[in-house]
């Protein structure tokens, strides 16, 4: 930020200037955060427990037995029903729970029996609960948590494997290029969903959820990158046949610093443009694996597994596909408008139009 | 980048392309195994033996099953086309080989064609089906049967003694591609004689209270029709199909694949007058359409383009079709619940326990203790199922009377992990050992309908601080996987068919735990391997309990059989590797209003409502119910309880 050559400055103040854009960014950057600290406004932890004149913050830390709070068993306290028990009482002990007091996983019914409620202000499950009884808000925001995540760690990684071969194959040229052009249409057409359900046919069960979800990433990266190499390709073969690459060259400049001090910073904006894009096709291939079956592994929140319910229960229970499908459309809606104002803003034809 | 995107896309394309592949047409060579199957009887003398009627002892007493009831209900018209759907078109209309045993197979095979005899579907004994009467040899385990000279295959030739005689040549043989059938036919049966056309008589190599089960419900396999089995079977008979004993044909034109198939009932079947036959396999037609998706399935009921639908899942009986529906408050559709009687499949958590940590007992006896299963079913299947007690319940005086299953304690369960040595809890609440372990165990299952099933007891389960790492695998791979034993507890279930006593053979026995488990002094043989592709998913190898097995399977006692089944049993419950789940003690579909089915709905052991077709289609409410449906008529609602045999 400190050191922006005028040129990008320009370029960003651009962007701010495209309003719909400009707007989008803040908007998801504030989507971000708030999924961000979800844990502090969809729990079933509570906030602070104030209990015999000691305050707790259970949030963050490891689980609190029942028996810390005077209560018989050893698993997890169940805050909700210990305010409720406190209030009865009309104990000094007090808390203060979350907004939404549940979290993604629990089964929490009303009336007993698990299946879709319509969402209830009283019940604080506010976009009603899915087929067994969770909260739909919870796993919504998890799940989008985990999508949005997912999805910037899996543009970061094509990004970095794609930049560098892309930028190898056009700065050396030759043998080197034609071998990767090869390999690269070889590897393209090998079908990547077919790779994810072998992959995740084989690998052991025994690794934990992250763990797994790290795979799935794995897997989807490797059959992604190559997209961008094409791109990089041409860019870093247009800019080594210019006179200021030759310069560079004579005074001695090693290849690693012509790439990365003179090359990369060129053809930046070609990269930036595209990142939008990437995270929207992301989001949009995990929630169709999820929404296949071939996603994240059960019981973990998605968009996908929502969509799936929900498309399953439209006549009874229309508000799971409606809250999955409206986050879904603002998500991606979003991310498109900040890459059509990044992509409008970096356009380097934008002073060079002729009437 | 949109490629993923793309690929998802075009696979997707791909896969549902890959159902409409052309019929190919390759030109066979003519093969003619007529010398073949005689040379191969010839070279198995004890096997298949030849002699004449003179040879029939005189004392056997013959049974004939006609003091039993009738089937169908006379109120029963012949006619109209039923709709019915199904998940997957049928990889192939073979009946054995790879790729047979699927979904289809009912239609085919299971509900439409006839064995030597039937077990009556109220009164469990046998009535008559191809034959017209049989007599148990016990002394010399042989059972001797007379064939209904009038029964013929579709095709019009007669069904005779050469086609059971072939039958066996078929299943022992290679072609097939089909080793269970190669082993059951050759180890189970040691000899069949013919003494004429339609006189023979098959042996067993033991005795059993229900010897002639084995013998009776075995189907014939027309010689005439596969004179050209070789070594092409699998890909020369794929879309043939076999002359059947039952009143359905399958019609070449009626193949449409990937789409629809259909079957047509044939006026004059030979059986269509005999009494426990007639006024059962109604419709004329049967047309079977390919819908993947449950809830189009069902979307294409409510609109009338299938006939029934199956109500056993909670979700569909009580918010899908309520009973305040619109529908099934004019009476469009009715709704109706039938208490049947069968062995039921055992749903079940199946712990491997050969896998470190499972072998302790302790830590099994603290996963039954954490595993609710009352709530599952109260909460999730709203009271309708019941707590399954043992692995053998449903089979009468054999089931263990009193046994019951254990009950969801956090207490009994954290004094049984603690036993283990699991006392201290980590940070996220999961007991941890002293090695630092986490008790922490994979549930997979391959029944992805049941997911919310794990992910409600993996909840529950966290209570006693014990992890279940939920895995839901497709179906093959789901039991793929419990058959190579690599599962840590695996949710799944043994379905079991109409039969008088229960297994314990397949499931208990250390042969299908391990090769050879044992040393000759009795302990355990260190160097022993896991066997795979068994039905023993619990690992168990108790010399104890090999040994009744063995009394028990070679035993026709049949009270010395209930002892020791009641024994195992208690042996099985004792060693904790199966927390037993839930059952369903009916079935429930919704119907249009122009499918009828007998006053008291359907038979005892029935598995489903269609499985012994004694419904029919009345054509004329058909075209009431429609006109009405138009109109905006309505009739009387119709929820009918059947619980005559709760």
């Amino acid at each position: 930020m400190l050191n922006l050559n005028p040129q990008t400055l320009k370029k960003l103040r651009r962007f701010r200037d495209i309003k719909r854009g400009y707007y989008s960014f803040l908007t998801l950057v504030a989507l971000i955060f708030v999924v961000l600290i979800a844990e502090l406004w969809v729990n079933s932890r509570a906030l602070v427990v104030s209990y015999e004149g000691d305050l707790h913050f259970p949030t963050y830390t490891a689980f609190h037995p029942g028996t810390d709070f005077g209560l018989s068993y050893a698993y997890e306290t169940n805050y909700r029903e210990l305010q409720e028990q406190w209030e009865a009482d009309g104990s000094d002990n007090w808390m203060i729970m979350p907004i939404v007091p549940y979290n993604p996983y629990e089964n929490h019914s009303p009336n007993n029996i698990y299946k879709p409620e319509a969402p209830s202000l009283s019940q604080k499950h506010y976009l009603g609960t899915d087929t067994t009884s969770r909260d739909i808000l919870a796993r919504l925001t998890y799940g989008t948590r985990i999508a949005l995540l997912f999805a910037i760690v899996y543009m970061v990684a094509v990004y970095l494997i794609g930049i560098a071969i892309g930028c190898a194959m056009g700065y050396f040229g030759g043998t080197f290029d034609l071998l990767f052009q090869r390999l690269i249409e070889i590897w393209s057409n090998i079908p990547f969903l077919y790779m994810v359900i072998i992959v995740f046919s084989v690998i052991p069960s025994t690794f934990a959820i992250p763990m797994r979800i790290a795979i799935l990433l794995t897997v989807m990266v490797l059959f992604s990158w190559t997209g961008m190499t094409y791109y990089m390709r041409t860019e870093t073969y247009k800019e080594k046949s210019r006179d200021y690459i030759a310069a560079a060259r004579i005074i001695g400049a090693s290849n690693t610093r012509i790439i990365i001090k003179h090359i990369l910073p060129n053809v930046l904006s070609t990269l930036v443009t595209f990142m939008p894009f990437t995270v929207v096709s992301a989001i949009t291939a995990v929630t169709a694996l999820d929404f296949l079956g071939f996603g994240l592994p059960v019981p973990t929140p998605s968009l996908g597994e929502l969509l799936k319910q929900g498309t399953a229960n439209l006549r009874t229970a229309e508000w799971i596909v409606m809250s999955a499908f409206t986050t879904l459309v603002v998500l991606l809606t979003l991310v498109t408008f900040i890459g059509e104002a990044v992509r409008e803003s970096f356009d380097p034809k934008k002073f060079t139009v002729y009437k | 980048m949109k490629t993923i995107y793309r690929n998802v896309v075009g696979l997707m394309m791909a896969l549902l392309l890959a159902g409409c592949g052309k019929t190919e047409v390759v030109e066979r060579k003519v093969i003619d195994n007529t010398e073949e199957v005689l040379a191969y009887y010839a070279a198995k003398p004890d096997f298949f033996s030849f002699k004449t009627l003179a040879d029939i002892p005189t004392d056997l007493s013959w049974e004939d099953g006609s003091h039993l009831p009738e089937i169908g209900s006379n109120e029963a018209v012949k006619g109209g086309t039923l709709y019915n759907t199904i998940q997957d078109f049928p990889r192939t209309l073979r009946r054995v080989g790879p790729d047979s045993n699927g979904s289809f197979r009912p239609f085919l095979l299971d509900y439409t064609t006839l064995s030597i005899a039937h077990r009556h579907p109220n009164e469990f004994d046998f009535h008559p089906g191809l034959a017209t009467s049989w007599a148990v040899d016990k002394e010399n385990k042989t059972v001797y049967v007379k064939l209904n000279s009038a029964a013929t295959w579709s095709d019009g030739a007669p069904v005779t003694t050469d086609d059971f005689m072939f039958m066996f040549f078929m299943y022992q043989s290679s072609y097939i591609v089909a080793p269970w059938y190669a082993n059951w036919y050759s180890t189970q049966y040691t000899n069949i004689t013919k003494y004429d056309d339609h006189n023979f008589s098959i042996t067993i190599p033991d005795a059993k209270p229900d010897m002639d089960s084995r013998v009776l419900e075995l189907r014939p396999s027309p010689q005439h029709f596969y004179k050209e089995l070789g070594d092409d079977y699998v890909e020369r008979y794929q879309w043939k199909f076999q002359p059947t004993t039952g009143p359905y044909v399958i019609e070449e034109k009626d193949i449409k694949k990937g789409v629809s198939i259909a079957l047509t009932r044939q006026d004059d079947w030979w059986a269509k007058d005999n009494k426990f036959w007639r006024n059962r396999y109604n419709p004329d037609r049967i047309h079977i359409s390919v819908i993947r998706d449950t809830p189009k399935v069902f979307e294409a009921f409510k609109r009338g383009d299938l006939d029934q639908f199956g109500l056993n899942l909670a979700e569909y009986w009580y918010d899908k079709l309520p009973n305040d529906d619109k529908d099934v408050q004019a009476g469009y559709i009715q709704k109706s619940v039938f208490y049947n009687q069968i062995p039921r499949p055992t749903y079940g958590l199946w712990m491997n326990s050969h896998k470190h940590l499972l072998d302790n007992l302790d830590i099994r006896t603290g996963i039954q203790h954490a595993t609710n299963w009352q709530l599952v079913i109260d909460k999730f299947f709203r009271g309708d199922y019941a707590r399954m007690q043992t692995s053998s319940d449903g089979y009468g005086e054999f089931s263990h009377p009193t046994l019951k299953s254990r009950l969801f304690d956090i207490d009994k369960a954290q004094d049984a992990f603690a036993k283990a040595g699991f006392v201290n809890r980590g940070p996220d609440g999961i007991l941890v050992n002293d090695n630092g372990e986490r008790l922490s165990f994979t549930l997979s299952t391959g029944y992805e309908h049941m997911k919310d099933v794990l992910t409600i007891m993996k909840e529950e389960a966290s209570k006693s601080g014990l992890e279940f790492r939920i895995e839901v695998l497709d179906g093959t791979a789901g039991w793929k996987k419990v058959q190579e034993k690599k599962h840590d507890i695996s949710f799944s279930a043994l379905s079991a068919s109409l039969e008088m006593y229960p297994r314990f053979w397949e499931t208990y026995h250390s042969a299908n735990a391990y090769d050879n488990a044992f040393l000759e002094d009795g302990s355990i043989n260190p160097e022993r391997k896991v066997k795979t592709q068994t039905n023993n998913l619990e690992m168990i190898a108790l010399p104890e309990m090999d040994r009744m097995i063995e009394t028990y399977r070679a035993s026709d006692d049949k009270a010395q059989m209930i002892d020791l089944a009641h024994k195992m049993t208690k042996q099985h419950h004792d060693y904790a590797s199966f927390s037993p789940g839930f059952y369903q003690p009916f079935y429930r579909i919704g119907h249009w209003r122009w499918i009828r089915y007998p006053d008291d709905f359907n038979v005892k052991h029935s598995r489903s409502a269609g499985e012994y077709y004694v419904h029919w289609i009345d054509a004329k409410l058909k075209e009431e119910t429609l006109a009405a449906r138009k109109n905006d008529e309505t009739f009387d609602p119709e929820i009918n309880i059947f619980d005559q045999y709760k």
